[in-house]
């Protein structure tokens, strides 16, 4: 039985697909993903029109507070042997002797490891030898991998913009250690600007087109200069030092002018002080790469996430982004990015 | 350099005389003197004295050319004479007789800079009662010295590029690449690196024009035919050579790549490179470099090309060096690694983490072990011993491969730890380990009967199928200390879908979150892991492991993380493991 690629993942494929995530069940979703292959569909298709598309739902369920963590983790874990058994029923595909070998890691704390696997993977049925370092790569780890083993491209995953001044230790650091860098990701903002912030040397969208970026620019070359200025280098270390304090400032506010708070339980405290933490790694890494998009990005996403949760959530960061504003008057960045967030929110009423 | 009023410079005023400069009068003037407010005595401007002899006009070493308001020269000195020797007094300034001169002041410029009859000369017009007078100078020297600083700043920046280029990776290879692209196109058009035999090759590298660059090797026989890159590449001579015709006819695989022209007009530097006294490659410079047609280059820039090759050698060698302390580590390495679970065993699900705290080896005191039991399930261990870093390392290696080396002799895990301890106390360990071990076997009505031993390690949890945690409590003594342990056992069943979960004290000894001192904890762990009902093994582990993760936050992992989870299969995983995948090629553990 033969089956054209573009016809083959029909929606009852799909829902097939998507069950077994929904039920954490590992053997039917690798089975399908092994059949399709049989019926000739292509490798990268089953990756990028069948696995991906799955896993963004899989995302957005939990933002819309119809799946638990646990639950999203589950399904991440069921994705991640579908592409393992695809990675192992491809494994005889040859590396193109004119291309040359790809590393591909996830940013320090980046715990969304699918979609740079996925990348691993394109790359690989494209012909580049690559080497997958798994979610959560401590920079130093990197830059070891890297003088041990000499790749000649770090491609660097970053799904969250909270993650961006981690991202450029990253690629600062590979950069020093004599490896051009490319970057890809959403946390890298729209048409990668941030990346070109952060001077990475390639940006690509998606794992199709950064394979076809690399096949025709290859070898890749060192040409990326970060464009942080003064503030990002005083501001940034002085927000992640007061980080505790701030929390703990914010805190004592919303217990007296937020008053849902009182009736909250020890889980639902815990749940805002995890928010608010965020919150305020979001504000550094928007003072970092010296854009206030970063942090009204993050109200636009925190905004219905809260929403689901029952929480009043433009009241709520009104409240907290004014509160931010006492103790940080040495700050102007800050300052400046947190009077952008209010008039944000302010939209919003 | 151009500017050319001397006299009227203006001059800083000391302080007052009698009065000491220093921080007790803060207050002193410090202004400057407008100019000629104060001419020293007998320097009056524009009076010469009454008595000056015309002769005296001989003495100043630039040239003075005055000229009446029609351009004919009315008068000029020696120097004068020297710089234009075919210039008149009475005829008008003219091309031939002064040059840039009369060009200048044919164009009523104030001032030129140009070269006539081999001087560079300076000028600077001045009008004193209606008559123009030229001053020029001989800027020859002062220019010359300036191209020779230029040319040493650019060989100096060259040189810090290239160093950081080559020093980069310590990835031998990649130092090797960076060499020959660090070379091009300042010191040669091409550049083509030889490095040290590697058995029957000799590996090489080259760089061209256009970012072109090409790797390959050549027979190690080939160097019999080509004595100078031969000693080149021996170390044996340090000099910088000429490379012949013939030799490099010989190497034609790796000259072949050259662009029309280069080397075979002879025009082949060899650049011996070495690091601490040891070869570390050879280097052929083709084609002249850009140095080369800088003013005052004639050829390759031996000079330079001989202090690269100091400091790239240098490099070179200690990326060699490294990457051969790395192969033997990753050698080592291998052996400590944890084992990679074993797949599709029927009835079982398996899963775990490992993340081992920041070291040179990325191992650490943690182990953890999952085999095939002979007769179906699985027979497992995990532990933790004492310390860190590489000794640690070495002894969960020595354990790992003893305990396996017992179960596979011994079934029943009591007696297997007591053996452990007398291995250890026998070898005079003076470190000791923690551990659970035991055996996990389907059982006929379905689920898993698990058999589990400790040895002073952490209670396993059970995670049953309504999200209840119960911990197994086995206790038992640390193995390794005592000459008569006391090691107690526990059986366990788990229905399908119900799991067991090991795991190590950074764990629940991470400390982090919210103040950034607090411990994970066994409550948390025990809370987190009631909220895993469901969940396979693999994702079971990895939720641990991430869990401690966040908690830790930003802070540096002070302690290795090991998490192993057994887990019965549910139902439905039953009926698929007919078709056996091969489905546990596990992310966690490529890369470590």
């Amino acid at each position: 039985m033969s089956t054209h690629a573009g016809t083959a993942l029909t929606d009852e494929v799909r829902d097939t697909f998507d069950r077994a995530l929904a039920e954490a069940d590992g053997e039917p979703a690798v089975e399908l993903v092994l059949n399709l292959l049989d019926n000739g569909v292509p490798p990268e298709s089953v990756l990028l029109g069948l696995i991906a598309p799955a896993q963004r739902r899989t995302g957005e369920r939990w933002a819309a507070n119809e799946w638990s963590i646990a639950q999203e983790h589950a399904a991440t874990h069921i994705s991640e042997q579908a592409v393992a058994a695809l990675a192992l029923a491809t494994r005889a595909v040859r590396p193109d002797e004119r291309l040359g070998t790809v590393v591909v890691a996830c940013v320090d704390g980046e715990w969304h490891a699918l979609p740079a696997r996925i990348l691993t993977e394109v790359l690989r049925l494209r012909g580049f030898r690559t080497r997958f370092l798994g979610a959560h790569m401590p920079a130093g780890h990197l830059v070891s991998y890297l003088h041990r083993h000499g790749p000649d491209l770090v491609a660097l995953s970053c799904m969250l913009t909270v993650r961006l001044p981690q991202a450029y230790r990253v690629i600062h650091r590979a950069q020093r250690a004599g490896t051009p860098v490319l970057a890809g990701g959403p946390g890298f903002g729209p048409d990668g600007v941030w990346a070109r912030t952060l001077g990475s040397d390639l940006y690509a969208t998606g794992a199709a087109r950064a394979a076809d970026l690399l096949a025709a620019r290859w070898p890749p070359e060192r040409t990326g200069t970060p464009d942080l200025d003064r503030l990002s280098t005083e501001e940034y270390p002085a927000l992640v030092r007061r980080r505790p304090d701030l929390l703990r400032h914010v805190l004592d506010d919303l217990h007296e002018h937020f008053r849902a708070m009182s009736a909250y339980t020890p889980e639902q405290y815990d749940a805002t002080v995890e928010d608010l933490g965020q919150l305020l790694d979001f504000l550094a890494a928007s003072v970092f790469v010296g854009d206030p998009r970063v942090f009204t990005g993050y109200l636009d996403s925190a905004v219905p996430l809260l929403t689901a949760r029952g929480v009043p959530a433009v009241r709520g960061l009104t409240l907290t982004l004014r509160s931010l504003v006492r103790p940080l008057p040495d700050s102007p960045r800050a300052l400046a990015h947190l009077s952008e967030g209010l008039r944000w929110l302010g939209a919003l009423r | 350099m151009t500017g050319g009023s001397r006299e009227e410079r203006p001059a800083r005023r000391g302080p007052p005389e009698g009065r000491p400069p220093g921080p007790s009068h803060p207050a002193a003037p410090r202004v400057t003197a407008p100019a000629g407010r104060r001419p020293p005595p007998g320097r009056e401007p524009g009076r010469p004295p009454a008595d000056l002899p015309p002769g005296a006009w001989d003495l100043i070493g630039e040239a003075v050319v005055v000229c009446d308001p029609s351009g004919v020269v009315s008068g000029h000195n020696r120097a004068a004479r020297t710089f234009f020797p075919r210039l008149r007094a009475g005829e008008k300034l003219s091309g031939p007789a002064a040059g840039p001169l009369a060009g200048a002041a044919e164009r009523g410029e104030e001032s030129f800079d140009a070269p006539f009859a081999g001087r560079r000369l300076v000028g600077h017009r001045t009008v004193v009662e209606g008559r123009t007078v030229w001053l020029v100078r001989d800027a020859s020297a002062v220019r010359e010295r300036e191209d020779a600083l230029l040319a040493e700043r650019s060989r100096s920046a060259f040189l810090a590029r290239a160093r950081g280029e080559v020093a980069a990776s310590l990835h031998h290879t990649r130092a090797a690449r960076a060499l020959v692209r660090a070379a091009v196109p300042e010191l040669a058009r091409t550049a083509a690196l030889l490095l040290p035999p590697r058995g029957p090759r000799v590996p090489w590298h080259l760089a061209g024009p256009g970012s072109a660059e090409y790797s390959g090797e050549v027979p190690v026989q080939t160097l019999d035919r080509t004595p100078r890159v031969a000693a080149a590449l021996s170390g044996l001579d340090p000099r910088l050579v000429p490379c012949p015709r013939q030799e490099l006819d010989a190497l034609h695989v790796i000259t072949g790549r050259l662009p029309p022209g280069d080397g075979k007009d002879g025009e082949a530097l060899l650049v011996p490179l070495s690091g601490s006294g040891d070869p570390a490659g050879a280097l052929m410079l083709l084609g002249p470099g850009r140095s080369a047609a800088a003013p005052g280059g004639r050829g390759t820039d031996v000079e330079l090309a001989s202090r690269f090759a100091a400091q790239a050698g240098t490099a070179l060698a200690a990326a060699d060096f490294y990457t051969r302390q790395t192969r033997t580590t990753e050698a080592l390495h291998a052996g400590l690694e944890p084992q990679p679970l074993p797949e599709a065993v029927p009835g079982v699900r398996l899963g775990a983490a490992y993340r081992p705290a920041r070291g040179a080896l990325d191992i650490g005191g943690d182990y953890y072990q999952v085999c095939r039991r002979s007769g179906g399930g699985v027979e497992f261990f995990l532990g933790d011993v004492c310390g860190k870093g590489v000794e640690a390392a070495v002894l969960t290696g020595r354990v790992r491969q003893t305990m396996r080396a017992l179960t596979l002799v011994e079934r029943r895990p009591v007696r297997v730890l007591e053996l452990l301890n007398t291995v250890m106390l026998e070898a005079g360990e003076p470190r000791f380990t923690t551990l659970v071990t035991g055996s996990a076997r389907p059982h006929r009505e379905g689920g898993l009967d698990v058999v589990v031993a400790g040895g002073g390690h952490l209670d396993p949890l059970v995670l049953r199928r309504d999200g209840r945690v119960e911990p197994v409590e086995i206790g038992g003594t640390l193995v390794g200390v005592l000459p008569d342990p006391v090691f107690a056992r526990e059986r366990v069943l788990l229905a399908p879908g119900e799991l067991l979960l090991l795991y190590s004290d950074g764990v629940t000894e991470a400390r982090g979150g919210r103040t950034g001192s607090g411990m994970f904890g066994e409550e948390r762990l025990v809370k987190q892991l009631s909220a895993c009902g469901g969940m396979p093994a693999g994702a079971v582990a990895e939720r641990v492991e991430l869990l401690v993760s966040e908690w830790l936050g930003e802070r540096e992992v002070s302690d290795d993380i090991a998490v192993l989870a057994v887990q019965a299969a549910p139902p439905s995983a039953e009926a698929h493991l007919s078709r056996a995948h091969p489905v546990g090629e596990r992310i966690k553990e490529e890369g470590r």
